[in-house]
This record gives structure tokens, sequence and C-alpha cells, in this order.
């Protein structure tokens, strides 16, 4: 290794085929030289420009996958939330309906109460001058009858026996062929 | 073995020292290219669903990313440019050594020794930054004081083995592999070229290479990934002293 004016491996080697090649120690300068050189190159390639791009594409994906799970996820407990709202809603409405239903059918059934009471009312009271009225004609027909069987009566006697009946004796006499 | 040979293409000298462009240093050269233009050209378009390079660019990426986690934890992402950058090097050069032709640069030992001791020079320093002479009690596992005469020199021992295991290990495993297909490739030529029904018989081992051939590309994946979450386990001891994540 020492002497640069020694023949290069390449050169030496079919001269003496017994030297086996990867312990011929003259060749190790180039092979550290050149791969010194190829793999600093190869690292400052990787690092510099390879791997970040790298990195950021692979970030770049991962990061718009969370975005969208985690928008995916959003939207959803938005749908939840709205879904859980329009119940609420719905039910109370349907309260509120359920309650106002029941107001106007008591209200309704209060007045139809009110207007059956005062009807039955009036009629009753229509009824009752009606059987007083009928009570008096009836009064004032049976007294007209009285009248006229006294009469009868007293004429009957006063044709068949001739005697004047008086009026208080004819009236007490039909009283009591009525009873 | 010319498969491993080192053959300079253009000649160079530097300081008394011959750094020759060699055919490894080409494939070192194309491997940074291939790396750069895939994981550039892969995000041009930068899309949100990702197309079939800007899926694997980014695979590799999310890969590397869990290596990273489960061995060395959130501290552990400070140091995700050099694993990433490990493994992708790893990894193509390993899998570009399978195409016939193609120069393995993994079945160097000057390269992967080279690699482990960067790994290991990055566990120390950043050791020595993060805690000071604490980094010391590495070395030293909760155990009672009779048992650390014992514990520590394997302790020791075991620090000082790893960049030797690390690069040998993925070393092996390429030279071993291709080694093996060159085994088989040289029984199908030696095979056909010996007539009659021996020239058959040679399928067998061209079958064989083909399955090897399956393996080894497993094998190449494999040893990357071992490579990188060895990386990633000996950071942690640096980043987190004896917490295991």
């Amino acid at each position: 290794m020492a002497e640069p004016a020694h023949t290069t491996a390449g050169t030496e080697v079919p001269a003496e085929p017994g030297g086996f090649p990867p312990f011929k120690t003259e060749t190790y300068p180039s092979q550290l030289f050149w791969l010194t050189i190829t793999f600093a190159v190869l690292f400052v390639v990787m690092w510099r420009v390879a791997l970040p791009r790298l990195h950021s594409v692979v970030n770049d994906r991962k990061g718009r996958i969370d975005g969208d799970i985690a928008a995916a996820q959003k939207s959803r407990s938005d749908a939840e939330t709205a879904s859980q709202a329009y119940d609420a809603a719905l039910s109370s409405a349907r309260k509120r309906a359920q309650a106002l239903a029941n107001e106007s059918r008591q209200a309704i059934n209060a007045e139809v109460d009110k207007a059956r009471a005062k009807a039955e009312a009036e009629s009753a009271a229509l009824m009752a001058e009606a059987e007083k009225r009928i009570g008096a004609s009836r009064d004032a027909a049976r007294q007209h009858v009285e009248g006229a069987a006294q009469d009868a009566a007293i004429a009957i006697v006063a044709r068949l026996t001739g005697d004047q009946v008086a009026a208080d004796e004819a009236v007490s006499a039909v009283r009591a062929s009525q009873v | 073995m010319e498969q491993f040979r080192v053959t300079p293409l253009i000649p160079l000298h530097i300081g008394g020292y011959d750094v020759s462009f060699t055919n490894q240093a080409l494939v070192m050269c194309v491997i940074v290219g291939l790396i750069s233009l895939f994981t550039v050209m892969a995000l041009t378009k930068r899309q949100l669903v990702p197309g079939r390079m800007q899926s694997i660019a980014e695979l590799t990426y999310e890969f590397v990313g869990n290596m990273i986690h489960s061995s060395a934890g959130d501290a552990g992402y400070r140091f995700f440019p050099f694993v990433f950058t490990i493994f992708v090097f790893v990894l193509f050069a390993n899998v570009m050594g399978l195409i016939p032709g193609v120069f393995t640069v993994t079945s160097q030992i000057a390269v992967t020794f080279a690699l482990a001791m960067l790994v290991i020079l990055a566990v120390i320093v950043t050791g020595f930054i993060r805690y000071g002479f604490g980094f010391l009690k590495l070395f030293v596992p909760k155990a009672p004081l009779v048992l650390l005469i014992l514990l520590v020199p394997i302790e020791l021992i075991s620090f000082l083995t790893r960049p030797i295991s690390l690069s040998v290990r993925l070393f092996a495993n390429m030279l071993a592999g291709h080694t093996m297909l060159k085994v088989f490739a040289g029984f199908v030529i030696s095979l056909g070229g010996a007539g009659g029904i021996l020239s058959v018989l040679s399928i067998a081992p061209m079958a064989m290479i083909v399955a090897i051939s399956a393996l080894e590309l497993l094998v190449a994946v494999l040893q990357a990934y071992i490579f990188a979450i060895l990386t990633c386990i000996y950071l942690n001891d640096a980043l987190n002293l004896h917490e295991s994540h």
C-alpha cells in the first residue's frame, strides 16, 4: 500500500490466481475510498432530499385521513344532536297539541253543559207555565161544569118535586156526587 | 473466484494510495444513482393515493420507521437517515449482485467491515455524547458484585466482537451464495461439455441454480434487514442504556 509505483491488483491477479480476492489488502484503499464517497453521497441525498419528501407525503396523507375521520365524526355527532333536537321538538309539540285538545274539549264540554242546563231550565219553566195554565183552565172548566150541574140539579129537582132548592144545597149535592 | 475480483477500470492514485475507479466503485455509483432516482422519482407526483413506485418507496420508508421504533424507540428516529441509507445501500448491493455479471459490493469484507465500524462508531459516539462516561455502564449489568468479575469481560468482548460478527455475517452470506451458484454453474458446463447422456444430466445442476437463485434473493433481502435491525439494536444501547424496547 505504501508503494504508489506498485502495479494495481487487477493486473496482478491473473499472474497469481491463488489469492482470495476479498482478502487482497492492496484493493482496500480503493474500496474504502469509493465506499466513503458513494455512501456519503447516498446519505446526503437520502437525508436532505428523499426522506424529507417521503416524510411529508406520508404525513400529509396521515393528516388528511385523520382530518377526514374527525370531520366525519363531527358530522355524525352534529346529525345526532339535530335528530335529538328534532325528536324533542316533536314530542313537545305533541304534548302541546294534546294539552290544547284537552283544553278545548273541556271548554266545549262546559259550554255544552251550560247550554243544556239553560235549555233545560227554559223548558222546565215553559212546562211549569203550561201546567199552570192547564190547571187553571181545568179549574175553570170544572167550575163551569159545577155551575151547569147545579143549575141542572136545581131545574131537575124543581121539575120533579116542584120544590125550590137552595143554591147551597145544590152545590153540596153536586160536590158529593162528584167524589 | 474471479467474480469477487476488484479490477480497476480507471487507474487513479491519490497521496500514494491506489484509489483506482474499479468495477466495484462503478457498481456502488450505480447503486447510489438507482436509489436516488428511485426515491426521488417515486415522489415527483406526490400523489395522495400512491402509484406503484411511490407505494414501494413509502413502504420502505415505513418499514424502516417501524424497525427503528420497535428496536430503539422514539429516540431512534434521530438515526432514521442513517439506518435508512444503510438498509437501502446493503439491500441494493445484495440484490444487484444477483444479476449475472454484476459485481457484488457486499461480498467484500473491506466494505462490510467498514459499514460495521461505521455503525459501532456511531454507537460509541452517540453513547458518550448522551451519557458521558456513564456510557461505560453498558458493560456493567445489574448483577451481584461477584458475578460482575465474570460478566464485565463478557460484555466487553461481546461489544468488541460486534463489528466482526456484523460484517462477517453479511460478507460470508454473500460470498457463500455466489460461490455456490458458481459451483453449480461449473457443473452445468462440465456436464454439458462431456457429451452423450451426461449432457442431458446437466439439467439437474441447472435446476439447482434456479432454486438457489430464489434462495439467494431471500438471503439478499434478509441480510440487508438483519444488518439494519442490528444497527438499530446497537444504537438502542447508546440511546437507552439497559432499557430494551
